[in-house]
């Protein structure tokens, strides 16, 4: 589903990404571990074109992100995406930050953007807020607003990074749920985190990265309880 | 010979002050719609299209005012022989220019100020450029742009009283003929300026109506106390 080879990013003289290999299959969960400054998220924010490649290849389902030729906005309506600070439009309601893509991209009816709508501001428990604005919602329900937006494309990868690092610890748990319940319906997920209980959970493999490179992957057991490099052993030996 | 000044030199002066109003509204909406224009090329992905704004901007604001208003007026009939254009018009397009140059640059300020994360929020949606600029940055770079906007175009209106120039008789033109007729600037220009600061200040609620119902105002005078003074 998603084919990154030899993936390198560079700022002006600053190698952030050098060289990554990776492939993430259909219904798979992926945590993106590692320290601040690691690229995790540049990783996931070149997965859907926010950041351009210095070279190597990102292929979802079909499309080559490093092709001039394809179309970016096609990818990104496969591959939905969930920002650390939600980025909701605050001058649009809860229900039309959710139906704007719909409408304007996928040039779906207004009943039909609208039923969906509902539908998934159900799914993740905020139908009662479909009118309100985003300034007046807490942290933990801005964010699930966000998700809600990011599935009304009906895309088949969802890109998450860090969602719940703004979050008061006490609101973290009502956005991973969401994303659990996501996660076992067989959503491919892409997910960078901080939350090691939730990667030791819900994700099928764990990617470790650091300085550029990912330094480590497998399954949550292997990772989190007999990690093999030293740099994986420093890193959860301060977080966990 | 003067004559006193009285209620009858009203009539020219109101009717300068008219002329004004019809100027600066067509010039200001002229000069807000090439201004929007102008500022989102200036703001677009297309070089060609942000280096003929800002060479356009960069000009028309190192230029004084009434050297565009002389130029319009004395020199586009002396380019283009046979074209005669009506004082009206003229004093109208020398102004569009003018504001349509600020305007841009209200409006890049704006768009600017909206934060990065909403354009990659739309962008990660699928939205195309101008979708994402049509339904998320416009709408809330608009409310950025209203006050300093509101506070161009009353300068535009203080701007106005150069067409003078050119014999057009707006406000203050009309002030000057009743001043020569009357021999009294002190009560006519008073009157002028009272005219004049009444335009403003129905621009200026104007303004504060639309802030209102956009949920943007803030009343400088009911500011909450700030917190440990």
């Amino acid at each position: 589903m998603i084919f990154v080879e030899n993936l390198n990013k560079k700022y002006g003289p600053i190698h952030v990404l050098k060289g990554l290999d990776c492939h993430i299959r259909e219904r798979e969960v992926v945590c993106v571990i590692g320290p601040s400054g690691s690229g995790k998220s540049t990783f996931l924010r070149c997965m859907n074109g926010l950041e351009t490649i210095t070279s190597g290849s990102i292929v979802i389902n079909k499309h080559r992100l490093d092709d001039s030729k394809s179309d970016i906005n096609l990818v990104r309506q496969e591959a939905g995406m969930v920002f650390q600070h939600f980025n909701l439009f605050p001058h649009l309601s809860v229900i039309d930050n959710v139906m704007l893509a719909p409408l304007k991209v996928a040039k779906t009816s207004k009943a039909e953007a609208r039923a969906k709508a509902e539908t998934l501001l159900a799914k993740v428990g905020l139908e009662k807020k479909m009118n309100a604005f985003p300034g007046n919602l807490s942290g933990g329900q801005m964010q699930r607003v966000a998700i809600a937006r990011a599935l009304a494309m009906n895309p088949k990868i969802m890109l998450f990074d860090e969602p719940t690092s703004a979050l008061d610890p006490e609101i973290v748990g009502e956005v991973l749920a969401v994303m659990k319940d996501l996660a076992n319906e067989g959503m491919t997920m892409v997910v960078v985190t901080h939350e090691m209980g939730f990667a030791r959970e819900v994700a099928d493999r764990v990617l470790f990265m650091d300085e550029g490179l990912i330094v480590e992957e497998g399954t949550p057991e292997q990772i989190f309880s007999a990690p093999q490099n030293a740099r994986t052993q420093g890193f959860l030996s301060k977080v966990l | 010979m003067f004559r006193a000044f009285d209620w009858q030199d009203l009539i020219p002066l109101l009717k300068g002050a008219w002329l004004t109003i019809q100027l600066c509204a067509v010039s200001g909406v002229l000069g807000i719609i090439f201004g929007v224009i102008l500022g989102v090329a200036r703001t677009s992905p297309s070089k060609i299209a942000r280096w003929i704004s800002t060479i356009y901007i960069t000009c028309v604001r190192g230029i004084p005012i009434l050297v565009i208003i002389f130029f319009i007026f004395f020199g586009v009939p002396l380019l283009f022989p046979g074209l005669e254009l009506d004082k009206f018009v003229s004093a109208v397009i020398a102004l569009t220019c003018f504001a349509a140059a600020y305007v841009a640059e209200i409006v890049r300020g704006s768009i600017e100020s909206v934060p990065k994360g909403q354009s990659e929020a739309a962008e990660a949606l699928g939205l195309n450029y101008w979708l994402k600029l049509r339904y998320v940055i416009l709408p809330q770079a608009t409310k950025i742009m209203v006050p300093p906007g509101v506070g161009f175009i009353i300068g535009l209106v203080k701007d106005s009283s150069l067409v003078t120039v050119t014999g057009l008789i707006e406000l203050t033109h009309a002030g000057n003929i009743v001043t020569n007729l009357t021999g009294d600037p002190i009560k006519t220009f008073l009157v002028v300026a009272v005219m004049y600061f009444v335009i403003c200040y129905g621009v200026s609620l104007l303004g504060r109506l639309y802030e209102k119902r956009t949920g943007i105002h803030v009343d400088p005078l009911k500011l909450p106390e700030t917190a440990g003074v």
